[in-house]
């Protein structure tokens, strides 16, 4: 327990020593969506923009209006509006795996990594993450498929009882099974996102192997510390929306932004305390320790330096007098 | 343990435990099926004639001393069903009473469960044109459903089952099986009775349309031979379509059935008695009066609440609730809408002259929710529904809704589905706001509402220009269809009728169509000058284009514009923006963008103050209003008082000088989060 609270305590540390990561990773996710909700926000001012009727959803949330909105003709398709925002969600994801290395360049620092010694550790590893990205979305891809497709087929059992809980129950613990499945993978691919920066690994797969292995033999420590961060993330979620939806007035739209920018935020940081954990236990456990043999002093002598100078082969000839 | 066993053994532990609970019912047997009792003995107060035919005289069911309808036909059934094969063999005596005033030669009978086969109308057209329930992409065993009749008897003129003939009146399709004529060997006179005794086996699909089975539980809709009604003039019995349901005629309705032991049941009209019997199975014998139809259910595990009464204008009614075990903590949100609602119609259309009313919250996942049969409803739920999704309310409320608009007004629904369906989802607009708020009828939670007419309205949009209201249920173009216009459309119609002739004159109008229909057939123009008659007003104009027509309403605020009479003498510079005296030229330009016509109120404020209205007849495409005021337009609102609920575009209504963009903000900002958060919820998993 107590190596788990290390373990958190060690990634909150680093993580919160460099907060300007999630700062800057805030600013690059809001900066997308907004630029991916061009479409949507031009189509719904030229309906609301000179309509009373708008306020349905200014003075309250009438649903109704929402849903008149989407169908109307001025609105175009819906999917006009979601591709962009799908597009930039994705673009945000690339540009995350681009600058991850930096910051486990920077977490794994004793001092404060200068700008060129963190883009330099994205340039270095950019096509390290990408390999790394493919093997993951295989591995993660068809583990979840195969976990989601068993869990269709028990859900499709439990719907077959008399027991009507039993459907739902059957759904959330699947569900609950595939979230451990899965983060227990993400902790392997972090640990091997640790190991080709701060290695400055070049065979991807030894980092995997390394990663996987390391997952494997320690997997309640890392487990644990991952699902306290997730369950932190829910409750910044839940929080969040709550005081959203108890504390701002409906036609308060400045105190929307600031709640759902603040949420969205404070959302990064147990990511970047996953991050900060990872590179806590790749230092602490698998950083491979190099030999050294003790070093004996030597005193130093005429003779000793005479025979560390080695006589030349060659006899130096004397020098030839001057002529005057 | 290590924790990675734990991972492992995880999943392994979860589809153990999951196998091990889903515990099949145990097979249960069966009743013997024994041969159809076709002659039981008829109810006590039943006079026998001297033909063997009988005339039923019953008020047991009634909180009347006297019949309530004409009481045309009498079913006496003796059913065995069979739990594990999901089939009823059973014996059907139908005494008719012809009173259509002339002779009848033959008798056409619909056989509901026969739309339940691959060839039938019923499915075809659920393939086509939509289903709530199966997509029929591939047809399975457990979709069949059959009701044949094994022996056809008519007193007095023998065994007719020979002459039994499959009829198709609508579709010509002949492997169509829903109907089926028979003819006579001698007429029937006017005023006499006839019976007929029919032995039918009925095999239910699992549950399609309201009937059926699903796991142990049962409903027992449309299970039985049923003569078709003799209407206008001839006999109407249509083919079972997809978009259709009923129509039949009132009587009284004697059933026993005889079921599994273990079996909790409800049904239509009140229980006369139950008898155990020796083979584990039990006969419950049930009667009706003054109903046109007869439903019942069978599940082992309901929970039952029995000890609510309502006391109605004509004597006290028994609310029988049937709940889910895993909705009972719900049971009481059910019997209060249940109550309100029963005190809502007595009060505004008239009595509930029935002696229980029995509310079936149905199997969950099950295609049975959502149903009405004469005392005898089913909700829909499910084990988490908070209080502000009002979705048993709804449903509870539009079911018994029905007892009014179908169930006692019993018009054709082949035909004139929108005279119950339409009528009926108005009524629920009314009730649902009076109970639970205009704007939160339908959901309430975090903030976020929607009101009933509003759902009515959008429901209509979606397919506003596609049917008539007045077009036959199996004629529109699709589901949706039906759905939009039959529901929504006519809900909004009358809504907006209530701003024409006033919302007193409308409930009058309602309640005095009610009292003055309540068990008959009346047909649409029975309705629509009942509501001429009680207004005084011809509405015609009205009626034509929304319930005949397919016409669409969109008016718009085209455009508002304003500037000083005197802007030619005005210089660079000196704006008149604050300038008090300046007289404004102002234009306020409406447009018709569709074809339906009918006047509209509009208000046009001044940045002084001022307010008028105006009335615009909306005949022709645009109009124009034109002021000369000490102040700027700065805003125009078609329908200021929100009386008209079918125009389609509620947007264009209103144009504001200044642009308001705090809504479309407030919009912007959900859609951000939404895309952040998914962004960064791709991020988290991915990288």
């Amino acid at each position: 327990m107590a190596e788990k609270q290390g373990l958190l305590s060690n990634g909150w540390s680093r993580m919160a020593h460099n907060k300007r990561y999630i700062f800057w990773f805030y600013v690059l996710n809001v900066t997308l969506a907004w630029l991916g909700a061009g479409a949507f926000n031009d189509a719904v001012h030229s309906i609301f923009d000179h309509s009373m009727r708008a306020d349905y959803l200014l003075h309250g949330f009438r649903m109704a209006a929402l849903i008149e909105m989407f169908a109307r003709s001025e609105f175009g398709n819906i999917m006009a509006s979601v591709a962009p925002a799908v597009h930039f969600a994705f673009l945000f994801l690339l540009l995350t795996a681009l600058f991850v290395p930096g910051v486990l360049q920077g977490y794994a620092a004793t001092y404060r990594l200068s700008r060129e010694e963190f883009f330099r550790a994205c340039g270095r590893n950019l096509w390290r993450f990408i390999r790394l990205l493919i093997v993951a979305g295989i591995i993660m891809g068809a583990v979840a498929g195969a976990l989601f497709g068993l869990r269709g087929v028990l859900a499709k059992k439990a719907a077959e009882s008399t027991n009507e809980l039993l459907l739902p129950e059957a759904r959330f613990a699947g569900l609950l099974v595939i979230f451990l499945v899965m983060t227990m993978l993400r902790i392997w691919f972090d640990l091997a996102q640790g190991d080709v920066v701060l290695s400055d690994q070049r065979a991807v797969r030894k980092s995997i192997a390394a990663g996987f292995r390391h997952t494997w033999r320690n997997l309640g420590r890392l487990l644990g510390s991952y699902v306290i961060t997730t369950i932190v993330a829910v409750i910044i979620l839940v929080a969040g929306i709550s005081l959203w939806i108890k504390l701002v007035p409906p036609a308060s739209v400045l105190g929307a932004v600031l709640v759902s920018q603040l949420t969205l935020l404070f959302l990064l940081i147990p990511r970047f305390w996953q991050r900060g954990i990872a590179v806590s236990y790749y230092l602490g456990n698998m950083v491979e320790a190099i030999a050294v043999e003790p070093i004996t002093p030597v005193p130093i002598t005429p003779a000793a330096v005479s025979e560390a100078i080695p006589t030349p082969e060659i006899p130096i000839p004397p020098p030839e007098p001057l002529e005057s | 343990m290590k924790m990675r066993w734990i991972i492992v053994f995880l999943p392994v532990v979860t589809v153990v435990a999951i196998s091990l609970a889903v515990k099949e019912y145990a097979a249960r047997a069966s009743a013997p099926q024994t041969a159809p009792d076709v002659s039981a003995p008829l109810a006590a107060g039943v006079t026998p004639l001297s033909n063997g035919a009988a005339i039923p005289d019953t008020t047991l069911a009634i909180n009347s001393s006297t019949p309530m309808s004409q009481r045309i036909v009498h079913y006496e059934i003796d059913a065995h069903y069979d739990a594990t094969k999901h089939t009823v063999d059973a014996s059907e005596t139908l005494t008719y009473h012809n009173l259509t005033g002339q002779a009848l030669d033959h008798f056409p009978f619909h056989l509901y469960q026969n739309a339940f086969q691959p060839k039938a109308t019923w499915v075809r057209e659920a393939k086509v044109m939509g289903s709530r329930d199966t997509a029929y992409e591939k047809w399975e065993d457990k979709e069949y459903g059959s009701e044949d009749i094994k022996t056809f008897e008519v007193v007095g003129q023998g065994d007719l089952t020979s002459r039994l003939q499959y009829i198709q009146p609508d579709d010509g399709n002949r492997d169509d099986k829903t109907v089926v004529d028979v003819k006579l060997l001698k007429a029937i006179a006017p005023g006499e009775y006839v019976q007929f005794k029919i032995a039918f086996r009925t095999v239910f699909p699992e549950t399609e349309a309201r009937s059926g089975w699903k796991r142990d539980f049962v409903l027992g809709g449309q299970w039985f031979p049923k003569v078709g009604v003799f209407w206008h003039g001839a006999w109407n019995c249509h083919q079972y379509h997809a978009m259709t349901e009923f129509f039949a005629d009132f009587g009284v309705y004697d059933v026993k059935l005889t079921v599994p032991q273990f079996e909790v049941m409800g049904a239509s009209g009140i229980k006369v008695s139950e008898v155990s019997n020796s083979d584990s199975t039990k006969t419950l014998t049930y009667h009706g009066d003054d109903i046109h139809d007869f439903a019942w259910t069978a599940s082992p595990r309901y929970k039952v609440k029995e000890d609510g009464v309502y006391q109605g204008q004509m004597g006290p009614v028994q609310m029988r609730i049937l709940m889910q075990p895993a909705h009972w903590s719900q049971v009481e949100r059910h019997e209060k809408i249940l109550r309100e609602s029963l005190e809502r119609f007595e009060s505004w259309y008239g009595p509930y002259p029935y002696k229980t009313i029995t509310l079936v919250d149905p199997e969950p996942d099950s295609a049975a929710g959502g149903m009405e049969y004469p005392t005898f409803i089913t909700g829909d739920s499910s084990w988490f529904m908070p209080e502000g999704v009002r979705l048993p309310e709804l449903v509870v409320e539009h079911e018994f809704g029905h007892q009014y608009w179908y169930g006692m007004v019993a018009t054709n629904e082949f035909e004139d589905a929108w005279l119950d369906e339409g009528i009926n989802s108005y009524s629920e607009v009314k009730v649902l706001d009076s109970i639970l708020g205009r704007n939160t009828s339908m959901l309430n939670i975090a903030g976020i509402n929607l009101g009933e007419r509003e759902g009515q309205r959008l429901s209509y949009i979606s397919a506003a220009d596609l049917d008539p209201i007045a077009e036959k249920a199996y004629d529109y173009y699709s589901g949706n269809s039906y759905g939009g216009i039959t529901y929504g459309k006519t809900a909004s119609v009358l809504l907006t009728l209530e701003g024409i002739i006033g919302e007193d004159t409308m409930a009058k109008a309602m309640h005095v169509y009610f009292m003055k229909y309540r068990f008959t057939h009346p047909d649409k123009e029975d309705f629509l000058k009942t509501i001429e008659e009680v207004s005084g007003k011809n509405l015609r104009w009205y009626f034509n284009q929304a319930i005949y027509g397919t016409q669409v309403m969109d008016y718009k605020v085209l455009r508002i514009e304003s500037f000083p009479v005197n802007w030619y003498e005005e210089k660079k510079g000196s704006a008149h923006k604050n300038d008090k005296n300046t007289i404004y030229r102002s234009y306020v330009w409406l447009q018709r963008k569709e074809d339906f016509v009918m006047p509209a109120e509009v208000e046009i404020k001044f940045d002084n103050g001022e307010a008028v209205r105006e009335h615009w007849d909306g005949v022709s495409r645009w109009t124009k209003f034109t002021y000369e005021k000490r102040g700027k337009v700065v805003s125009a609102e078609l329908d200021p008082d929100h009386k008209i609920q079918i125009d389609r575009n509620d947007f264009n209504n209103s144009y504001t000088d200044e642009p308001n963009p705090k809504p479309a903000r407030k919009i912007e900002n959900y859609w951000m989060f939404l895309s952040q958060m998914v962004a960064q919820a791709l991020a988290w998993w991915a990288v």
